[in-house]
């Protein structure tokens, strides 16, 4: 089955922890355009080239604010996590709405991309794509959970009517 | 697809969450079943066809939009 591309379920909570707060930070980061000053570092990088300085780099260090850096991949790791580690209790109805709420995530994502390529130009666009890397694992979390979340409301309303 | 589901768990005067765990399955995987919103693995169904020790036709049955 399906499952064994699943990480174990202990790794839900530690999702959630990280996840959870990355969004937040990164809302605020975004918003208010905010760097954290003590996060200025020597950073490696594989190519780098600024509009202020010809000399590009390749396979060096450069000078960088990680603030970017941490909270996106915070966010990845806390969203994977949490999109992609087992339920407590797996079955086919749920690997069905897994697999689901994937397609979509993707139909909704593209089609978010689709219009944003056509109403949104230069740095407006450059700033949707950076967006747009987030917005797979975000859509595909809320679906996966909402169905999940109605599926055990439906139950509940069962239980009274058996009781 | 039409299913007898909840009538036979009704004569064995079993629960979905007994069901669930008899099966091996979630019990909202045998709401949605029981719901219509779901449609078994043939696996499932084998598996329901052997608890309720009935064939698979008679707990499942094809519409006319199937």
């Amino acid at each position: 089955m399906l499952t064994k591309l699943l990480l174990p379920n202990r790794f839900k909570k530690p999702g959630w922890i990280i996840l959870i707060p990355s969004v937040l930070l990164g809302l605020f980061i975004i918003i208010f355009d905010y760097d954290f000053k003590f996060l200025e570092a020597k950073v490696f990088t594989v190519y780098s080239a600024t509009l202020f300085n010809n000399a590009a780099t390749w396979f060096g260090l450069i000078e960088s604010n990680l603030t970017n850096t941490i909270v996106g991949v915070l966010f990845i790791i806390g969203a994977v996590f949490v999109a992609f580690s087992k339920e407590k209790a797996e079955d086919e109805f749920i690997a069905k709405t897994r697999l689901e709420s994937l397609l979509w995530a993707t139909y909704i994502n593209y089609g978010i991309l689709l219009f944003c390529f056509l109403f949104f130009y230069a740095l407006e666009f450059l700033f949707v794509m950076i967006l747009n890397m987030f917005t797979i694992l975000v859509i595909f979390i809320i679906r996966f959970y909402y169905v999940l979340h109605r599926a055990n409301k439906s139950l509940s309303y069962e239980k009274q009517a058996e009781g | 697809m039409k299913n007898r589901l909840k009538v036979e768990r009704a004569i064995r005067n079993i629960t979905q969450e007994d069901l669930a765990r008899e099966i091996g399955v979630t019990r909202q995987a045998i709401n949605s079943i029981e719901l219509g919103k779901y449609v078994p693995s043939t696996v499932l169904s084998l598996k329901l066809s052997r608890y309720f020790n009935k064939p698979v036709n008679e707990l499942f049955s094809l519409e006319e939009t199937d």
